[in-house]
């Protein structure tokens, strides 16, 4: 059962990480303006910089997202989403610092209930930790595939 | 082992070098607008008689700093909206600002303020500073309601009273 668990969790926690951050992405995709407008709201760069953020970044979520879905370079994907989510603890970190009560327009941008910066933080981390732990085992999984 | 980091590190790169291009290309409007500091384009001639249909949503509320705000204010060029509730207007508010909470916006748009407020004015909509999203999602419905040029003071209500600028308390603007 332990060898099971040990066989398809590198597996699930690929998928589960993967499809989070297509999701993410996309909904930025479907709003650019409101994602630059949550941008913005950290105060971290001057406002055109905002929107060519807002242009960008869920590009990477989805693409990074969906290596690790596929399995297809699924390392890289890990890394990069490992990459993104320690600058997001750095941005929200400096949001908590500065008292800035903001939505941390991770997900659903604008309208609706806000995410304190706080629990996306501690979001953040679980992330970052599922990517360290696809890094760590994308060889081994591979193993286990062949061996299946 | 060191080839396969380098690859990684390819890889790595490959990711943002896409996402770059696809995003850019994706947004390419959208960035060129916010470039040129247009808030929103002028529909061409032949659409000018339609109702706002295709050119009011490709529009974009551009940000404006303090400083901005002030020389339009002092020029009374703009009509400064309060995104925020009717309570926190009454309790401050920018001097002149007329009130339009998003809640009651968000049901429509209210015929006082269309009959009021002609869709060729500047307007300027601010909320509670940078925390809040308000201003945005208020300037982006008055953009469909067809007024053309919007832009959002992202820095609101705590910034220009922090700056010493003129505000009022009530009911009045």
């Amino acid at each position: 059962m332990i060898a099971r668990v040990k066989e398809y969790l590198p597996l699930v926690v690929r998928v589960i990480l993967g499809g989070v951050f297509i999701y993410a992405g996309v909904l930025k995709i479907a709003d650019p303006v409101a994602f630059a407008g949550n941008v913005a709201a950290y105060k971290l760069v001057p406002y055109f910089w905002s929107y060519l953020t807002a242009a960008i970044l869920p590009w990477v979520e989805v693409i990074s997202g969906a290596l690790l879905v596929c399995g297809f370079r699924p390392k890289a994907g890990a890394v990069v989403i490992a990459l993104l989510n320690a600058v997001f603890i750095v941005a929200l970190a400096s949001a908590i610092v500065r008292g800035l009560d903001i939505d941390c327009g991770c997900f659903r941008q604008g309208g609706g209930e806000k995410t304190s910066p706080w629990i996306a933080l501690g979001r953040d981390v679980v992330f970052i930790c599922m990517a360290l732990y696809i890094v760590r085992t994308s060889g081994e999984e591979r193993r286990g595939v062949k061996r299946a | 082992m060191k080839k396969a980091s380098s690859r990684l590190m390819t890889d790595v790169l490959l990711v943002f070098v896409v996402a770059a291009v696809l995003g850019l290309s994706w947004n390419h409007t959208l960035l060129l607008k916010a470039w040129r500091g247009e808030a929103t384009s002028a529909p061409p001639a032949a659409e000018t008689q339609e109702v706002p249909g295709p050119a009011a949503q490709e529009a974009v509320p551009l940000p404006l700093g303090l400083m901005q705000v002030k020389e339009l204010y002092d020029a009374k060029e703009a009509v400064i909206i309060d995104a925020r509730d009717m309570q926190s207007y009454e309790a401050g508010h920018i001097k002149g600002a007329v009130s339009l909470p998003l809640g009651e916006a968000s049901k429509g748009a209210p015929p006082s303020f269309q009959a009021e407020v002609p869709t060729a004015k500047e307007l300027i909509v601010y909320c509670n500073g940078f925390s809040c999203h308000d201003s945005m999602d208020l300037a982006n419905l008055l953009i469909k309601w067809g007024y053309r040029t919007v832009y959002v003071y992202e820095g609101g209500y705590p910034e220009w009273y922090g700056a010493g600028y003129p505000i009022s308390q009530g009911r009045k603007p």
